[in-house]
């Protein structure tokens, strides 16, 4: 029956082609009628000699002729049956006139199973395999017609680019030494620069002292009056808190004491610190946390809550609420206080252990397939949470060893993922910025830019003169504002230099034909996956607005066949991700195929003209399988010529 | 192995909160579960001292062939006691040495419920094996100061109850010897049901959740005795040794019982009396004294079981008669009742023969099922499938079945596809189809709660759903999150479930699409120790806590059905199931569920798959490779050698774990690989006439070495070899990089090394030398094995292959074995529509005789032949056999063991004698 299958398919394939009333006739043969049946061409004269005496390929055994293709297995090495399925391990040629010869394994002759498109492998009555040689002899001629027109399209792209990424790399070799010459002079018209303007301030900061000095005393009494007010205000505050904390309401007014103090510091700094306080106040809860009773569990988690929404707001700015509440669960995975989890939390924590996903990424992918099908409300977490927690919260338990536990391993993970994702964009970005930035500088057709700010240096050093006091404010400023822009572009220059440096640093390859890639990005998409491949930086893929990394820019391997990527993010309970990147030929760069054959080790698929080499399509096998397809096949003959050709064989 | 389980468990626990903090992978949740102290009946019965039973029987009487009698209690010492209703006793006897005894609340006193009585799982055949007692003879045993009353068993053996105290068991007729009893340490309780009343407060609470238990306490406890037994076997599922080792006495610190409760548990450690993810309430004791007994509890509810050490009742003072050899085990259920049957063997095989005979023989597989699977969480699209499925191909490894996991789905709702990753299903098995492969996908019972997904709708609306304990919809959480399940114990919601493996219902299934049942136990995500809470409802007002340990049972039972019906008959079921109970193995196969890539764990699964064989579920096995975890190559590889022997061979992983399909760990360790996988293929005829043997009588197709030694105590206690029918003896390889391995042969014959044809002596231990090539396996003098040695894709192919029989001479130059052929997949096999085959060679001559009834008719044919007679232990020197009745000749020659595999002596061979497996015939080695 299923056989059958088969067969119909390949009638439908050949259609009305009377040439499978040809090729049944021709698979009929019998092993009786062909003793050499299975036989390779270059092994038939071993067969073929008159002896009676037939040798084992390995030696092993001398055996009458009449044990060859006997359907009994003798030689261990299987030379006695290239026709028959006796020896396990054997191989049975199928000549498949009109298309590619073929070597089995014998345990595809009589299996039932049409193998070669001749069906000399089916003969002993069971099935009946059409010929099909010439049709799929022709789609191989077709693919391979086709695969020798892209080589040779290919092969001309590829010189193409070759010849426009050396007289790139020229023309930047050459930016990059004039950038050198040029930043040596801007160097030192930087150094006058900052000399001058040091003396200018050496004499303002000298007035100053002298005006400072009158109102010291006054001043003096001013601030031991403010410190005093400061002081009481800074108590008051900290017993408001602390009240606060203990009925369990939201942190803000300690927040918002923080910024009244210190307003004048830098955010960030702020805000690392208040992170820092909030976080040893967290670890102090959960080692202790033994919560008995609902109110006081609620509490704790309001507590905990505080920190992480500063995080996220410090991050990821309008995303705050989901993230947050993310967390939050994540952070009661990692106490595993399962009495304290709604129904659903904890089935989401259990069904976790099998996953390895946390519960927080779970809850995004349940919740959006819940999104797809409108389901009630009854099931999203935040309703079953504020109905189910005072019930299941009641009991008491021995857990407290499972908050040492687990709080070790999983914070680690996390800071790994959230650091990741952080990191993962900026360089992306800040090329492409570096580069429109530049061409102020970079532009070779306005040579005289540099030539003018020498002259207008010279002309503010000649025309101020030194040390006068009171010092003429407007010169000041204009010292000051012609060393901040040279300084500014002697800076960008650098960095110029060094992200040229950098480029010029990288295997493009034996050809440079990898260049182009440089500054490339290859987008995929796969079902609900975009993967990003940037040469030389990074991998990536992205679902929505989460990106994964897969891997930084590792090198090329396998004589520039491949591409790998490594030290990508961190798997669960796996390595870091990978990907390889396998390259062939083809017209355009284009990434198919992404796949992860193994745990969080990815493998895509460029096809790129920089793959076409001309070597490759003079190469044997090329040749070889143009030959079986074209030359041996009798290319330009009606079909029917070919195949009787092959019947009288 | 750990010698006593106790010292090792708290180190083992200390070890994995250990690697816990050190690899971030979390382990066995063990407080996630209950103990018994936590278990308030398992905790009161333990605590029960001997001979606090008061029962007694009276109004003992004949009636509808059965003994019948009251238990009664004195009446209470103070008013305030509750007076105890008198219960029902009942004693049945069946053919072929099987006693019944039942014991429930009397129906004509109007308890507040029936309790729940396990439906469908004895055969209705048994009743009608039912012998018809006529009468009881009372006589005063020595010793005892009242009356016992005594009726007829089976030829030399009696059923004795003892009226006061009360007290059951089955004896010996000449000599009087015991072989089993039921409350002979006075250990027996019953719990009565009871209406609450104010103030009743029978909540139990464990972790957050709450039981409320509206009946009260209603556990059932008694004390069984094997006599002359030097072990017990039995009662799975436990990761632990076979031999069960006592749970309480003298040496045994603080063990918990044996627990059968059926748990879906994450990452269970290798030894541990721990419940797992089914339960056959089966116990067989085996001594060399006697040999063997049996006793079978059929009760649903969560038991726990302790074996007590001997001396364990030291205080109590009282000897009981032939207490030598004795072993005691205390019986403790949450509900249910006392439905228990006693096996009187005496030989193992006999007490298999007698317990299949109440819960059912193994089904006979369908032929592919029996050969190498190929799963992983998760192959996860069609290319991935057409992948993995060519490079079987590409490496020349033989495969029958591909297995689809839950991420096939559409969000995981059964039945259905995920289009995006399988567009073409039908295509995609079609495909496979046409090299005689086959596909399974996994079938779960939580189904989601998804007012669009037509299956819950359709449940919801015709109330087909298990109910809390306040009647709403059962509403837990599994894989597809929010999700309830079928309440599989009414039979018209499993006809209902059958029906949706129709190929008109199940949309892109085809013919060749088998079914796997996982996470029945059932697992909720979200519930009591991850399954069911005890309160919830099902059909008849049965509480879940009645009927929990067979819940996956009915779940499988109407999948098998589903799938009988898709075929209109003709077609075998192939189920898989991870949950299971008495009974089980008539609707398909089980595995070992979710155990890990370490060498202890490849190690325990054979006391596992043992242990489920002798209890009735011989189609079995452990995922070979291991679930959790990378395995290091090493492992793998020894895991394939053995796991080509497990009745169940199939490689699984762990979505999280690196591929580790055969071709993946360089040529030489495909080879292995392929060579332990051809291994299985080529004895896939003698594997098949063993399923066959299984079916027909119950013997386990895998075996403990006592089974066919029984009188060989060497063997008792040896889990680490394992006989494969009456001809293998296999050996697994548990450590790494091991040169030398002691392997015990038992008998007084020889044995062959199946590899090599070296010669082995019986009832000995041998110290071998190991090669990473295979693990050792033996065929035993006397025997005559059947294999098929082309390789073929896979099993389908090899049809109409020829064979090769292996004869093994004993001492007297003599050998027997069987083959059966059948179709493979029908059910015709039942009309008598089968080979089987009677090898006898004796005298230097080979026959071939049939063992079919009427072997006049035949109404299944094969046209294969013989190709090749190996005779393992004759001497060399002829040269020619004569066929008859053809009178033809052949020629004998020495020739290979096995074709091209490693260098061994040349055996004699009978080469190309080419007579038809199905005929008579003789061949006369001249």
């Amino acid at each position: 029956m299923k056989i059958y299958i088969v067969i119909h398919n390949l009638f439908l394939i050949l259609g009305v082609l009377f040439i499978s009333q040809i090729g049944r006739s021709a698979s009929k043969s019998l092993l009786s009628t062909n003793p050499f049946l299975g036989i390779a061409p270059q092994d038939e004269n071993y067969y073929k000699t008159s002896s009676e005496i037939f040798k084992c390929k390995d030696g092993s055994k001398k055996l009458n002729r009449a044990q060859v293709n006997d359907d009994f297995c003798d030689c261990p090495d299987a030379s006695d049956e290239p026709g028959t399925s006796a020896c396990p391990g054997g191989k049975f040629y199928c000549r498949n006139a009109g298309h590619v010869p073929l070597l089995l394994f014998s345990s595809r002759v009589n299996d039932g199973i049409c193998d070669c498109c001749d069906g000399s492998d089916e003969y002993d009555g069971k099935v009946k395999c059409p010929n099909t040689c010439w049709e799929a002899g022709k789609v191989a001629r077709d693919k391979l017609k086709k695969k020798i027109v892209t080589y040779k399209e290919g092969v001309t792209l590829r010189k193409q680019q070759i010849e426009q990424a050396k007289l790139a790399i020229a023309k930047e070799e050459e930016e990059l030494s004039k950038l050198k010459s040029e930043e040596k002079i801007l160097k030192g018209l930087v150094q006058q620069l900052k000399d001058r303007k040091e003396q200018i301030e050496k004499a303002e900061e000298k007035e100053r002292l002298q005006k400072e000095e009158e109102e010291k005393k006054r001043r003096e009494a001013e601030e031991e009056a403010n410190k005093e007010k400061s002081k009481a205000e800074k108590e008051a505050n900290q017993e408001k808190n602390e009240v606060k904390e203990q009925v369990g309401s939201e942190e803000e007014p300690m927040e918002s004491t923080h910024d009244d103090k210190i307003g004048v510091l830098d955010q960030d700094v702020e805000e690392d610190k208040s992170n820092s306080v909030a976080e040893v106040e967290h670890t102090d809860k959960s080692e202790n946390a033994s919560p008995t009773d609902g109110i006081e569990q609620h509490a704790a988690e309001g507590k905990e809550e505080s920190p992480v929404v500063h995080e996220t707001d410090l991050h990821a700015g309008n995303e705050v609420s989901p993230t947050s509440d993310q967390a939050t669960k994540q952070e009661n995975d990692v106490a595993e206080n399962t009495e304290g989890l709604s129904r659903e939390e904890l089935g989401r924590l259990v069904a976790s252990r099998w996953t390895g996903e946390n519960t927080g990424q779970h809850t995004e992918e349940v919740d959006a397939v819940k999104h797809d099908h409108h389901e009630s409300h009854e099931e999203t977490p935040e309703d079953t949470h504020a109905e189910e927690y005072d019930g299941y919260a009641s009991e008491t338990d021995d857990d407290s060893q499972r908050y040492d536990n687990d709080d070790m391993e999983d914070p680690v993970d996390e800071d790994f993922g959230e650091d990741d994702h952080y990191d993962s964009s900026p360089p992306y970005k800040s090329d492409t910025e570096d580069e429109s930035d530049f061409s102020d500088i970079t532009s070779t057709s306005n040579p005289s830019w540099l030539e003018k700010i020498q002259q207008t240096v010279r002309n503010i050093l000649n025309a101020v003169n030194l040390f006068q006091t009171p010092v003429d404010k407007s010169e000041a400023a204009h010292i000051r504002k012609e060393y901040d822009e040279s300084s500014a572009k002697l800076s960008k220059m650098q960095s110029r230099i060094s992200s040229l440096t950098q480029k010029l640093k990288h295997d493009f390859g034996p050809e440079k034909e990898f260049y182009s890639f440089y500054d490339q990005c290859f987008e995929s998409k796969e079902n609900k996956y975009v993967y990003k491949l940037c040469p030389f930086k990074q991998a990536s893929q992205e679902e929505g607005h989460s990106t994964t990394r897969l891997g930084r820019w590792d090198k090329f391997e396998d004589s520039y066949r491949t591409m790998l990527f490594s030290n990508g993010e961190k798997c669960w309970n796996g390595p870091d991700r990978s990907l390889k990147v396998k390259l062939r030929c083809g017209l355009k760069n284009e990434v198919t195929d992404v796949d992860e054959p193994s745990r969080c080790e990815y493998v895509a698929l460029l096809s790129t003209p920089a793959l076409c080499l001309e070597e490759k399509l003079k190469v044997s096998s090329f040749y070889q399988m143009f030959n079986l397809l074209f030359l041996s096949s009798a290319l330009d003959s009606p079909m029917v010529k070919c195949c009787r050709n092959y019947n009288r064989n | 192995m750990a010698p006593n389980i106790n010292p090792t468990l708290p180190l083992l626990l200390l070890l994995l909160l250990f690697t816990l903090h050190l690899s971030s992978v979390s382990a066995w949740k063990k407080e996630e579960f209950r103990t018994c102290n936590q278990t308030p009946f398992c905790k009161r019965a333990r605590s029960r001292k001997p001979h606090s039973s008061s029962l007694f029987a009276t109004d003992v009487a004949i009636l509808d062939g059965a003994l019948t009698a009251n238990l009664r209690q004195p009446p209470p010492e103070s008013p305030d006691q509750d007076q105890i209703k008198p219960l029902l006793f009942t004693l049945s006897v069946n053919q072929n040495g099987v006693v019944r005894v039942k014991i429930d609340e009397d129906p004509s006193l109007d308890p507040p419920k029936k309790r729940f009585e396990v439906p469908d799982v004895v055969l209705p055949e048994f009743e009608s094996t039912k012998l018809w007692l006529q009468r009881f003879q009372t006589e005063t045993v020595d010793g005892d100061s009242g009356p016992s009353s005594v009726v007829y068993v089976a030829d030399g053996y009696e059923a004795v109850l003892r009226h006061n105290p009360f007290e059951v068991y089955v004896r010996e007729k000449q000599g009087k010897r015991r072989v089993l009893s039921l409350n002979s340490h006075g250990l027996f309780d019953f719990e009565q049901l009871r209406v609450k009343q104010e103030g009743d407060d029978w909540e139990e609470r464990f972790k957050g959740h709450t039981d409320v238990r509206p009946y009260g306490p209603q556990s059932i406890s008694f004390d069984v005795s094997f006599f002359d037994a030097d072990f017990v076997y039995g009662i799975p599922e436990h990761a632990s040794s076979f031999a069960l080792r006592p749970t309480r006495g003298p040496g045994v610190d603080d063990s918990e019982p044996y627990r059968l409760f059926n748990l879906d548990v994450f990452e269970y450690i290798h030894d541990s009396p721990f419940g797992l993810y089914g339960s056959i309430p089966f116990m067989l004791g085996h001594g060399k004294a006697r040999g063997t007994s049996g006793f079978f509890w059929l009760n649903a509810a969560e038991m726990q079981i302790d074996v007590l050490g001997s001396g364990w009742d030291a205080e109590s003072g009282i000897l009981l008669p032939e207490s030598g050899g004795r072993i005691d085990t205390l019986w403790m259920s949450e509900a249910g009742i006392v439905d228990t049957f006693f096996f009187i063997g005496p030989g193992p095989k006999d007490v298999v023969r007698q317990y299949t005979s109440v819960t059912g023989t193994p089904a006979m597989p369908q032929l592919f099922s029996t050969a190498y699977h190929q799963c992983r969480w998760n192959y996860r699209d069609e290319e991935d499938v057409e992948n993995v499925d060519s490079k079987f191909d590409e490496h020349d490894i033989p495969y029958d079945v591909l297995w689809l996991d839950i991420e096939h789905t559409d969000g995981k709702r059964y039945f259905t596809w995920d289009r995006v990753l399988f567009p073409n299903p039908e295509q995609m098995q079609n495909k496979l189809a046409a090299k005689g492969r086959h596909m399974v996908t996994i079938v779960d019972p939580h189904i989601k709660r998804d007012e669009s997904f037509h299956l819950h709708k359709e449940a919801t609306s015709k109330g087909y759903y298990v109910k809390d304990a306040t009647g709403k919809d059962y509403d837990g959480w599994c894989w597809p999150g929010s999700s309830s399940y079928p309440d599989m114990l009414n039979p018209e919601i499993r006809s209902w479930w059958s029906e949706k493996f129709s190929l008109k219902n199940y949309v892109g299934s085809t013919p060749w699409l088998y079914i796997w049942n996982d996470m029945n136990e059932p697992s909720v995500f979200n519930g009591p120790e991850v399954t069911m809470p005890r309160d919830a409802l099902h059909y008849g007002g049965v509480e879940h806590r009645e009927l929990h340990n067979a819940y996956g049972y009915y779940f499988h039972m109407a999948t098998s059905d589903g799938l009988v019906k898709r075929g209109d008959g003709k077609d075998r079921p192939f189920v898989l199931s991870r949950a299971f109970f008495s009974g089980s193995q008539r609707y398909g196969a089980v595995w070992t569920g979710d155990n890990t890539a370490d060498w202890d764990q490849l190690r325990v699964s054979v006391p596992m798959i043992l242990t489920l064989g002798l209890t009735g579920m011989t189609f079995s096995g452990a995922d070979v490779g291991g679930f959790f975890g990378n395995p290091e190559t090493e492992l793998l590889v020894r895991w394939y050698q053995l796991g080509a022997y497990y009745p169940f061979f199939r490689a699984h992983a762990h979505h999280d774990t690196k591929r580790r399909e055969p071709w993946l760990f360089g040529e030489r360790n495909t080879e292995l690989m392929r060579d332990a996988i051809h291994t299985r293929y080529a004895l896939l005829p003698y594997f098949y006439t063993l399923f066959r043997e299984a079916n027909t009588s119950g013997v386990p197709v895998m075996r403990p070495l006592w089974m066919e030694f029984p009188s060989d105590k060497a063997t008792f206690s040896n889990d680490e070899a394992f006989m494969v029918g009456n001809s293998l003896l296999v050996q697994g390889i548990y450590t790494e990089q091991v040169k030398h391995a002691s392997v015990y042969l038992p008998g007084g014959q020889s044995w062959y090394d199946l590899r090599t044809g070296i010669i082995y002596k019986g009832g000995t231990a041998h110290k071998l030398e190991v090669s990473e090539e295979t693990i050792p396996a033996f065929q035993r003098a006397g025997t005559i094995i059947p294999r098929k040695d082309r390789y073929r894709r896979s099993s389908t192919q090899m049809a109409n292959d020829p064979y090769t029989l292996v004869i093994a001479l004993n001492g007297s130059h003599a050998a027997e074995g069987e083959l059966y052929i059948d179709d493979g997949k029908s059910f015709e096999f039942k009309q008598g529509a089968y080979i089987h085959r009677h090898f006898v060679f004796s005298d230097g001559k080979l026959t071939s005789s049939s063992l079919v009834p009427n072997a006049g008719r035949t109404l299944f044919s094969s046209a294969c032949v013989i190709e090749r007679i190996i005779v393992l232990g004759h001497s060399s020197g002829p040269k020619n056999a004569l066929i008859e009745p053809s009178n033809r000749k052949a020629e004998i020659e020495l020739g290979p063991l096995w074709l091209r595999r490693g260098k061994s002596a040349p055996v004699l061979t009978i080469r190309r004698p080419n007579v038809p497996v199905a005929d008579d015939w003789t061949i006369k080695i001249l």
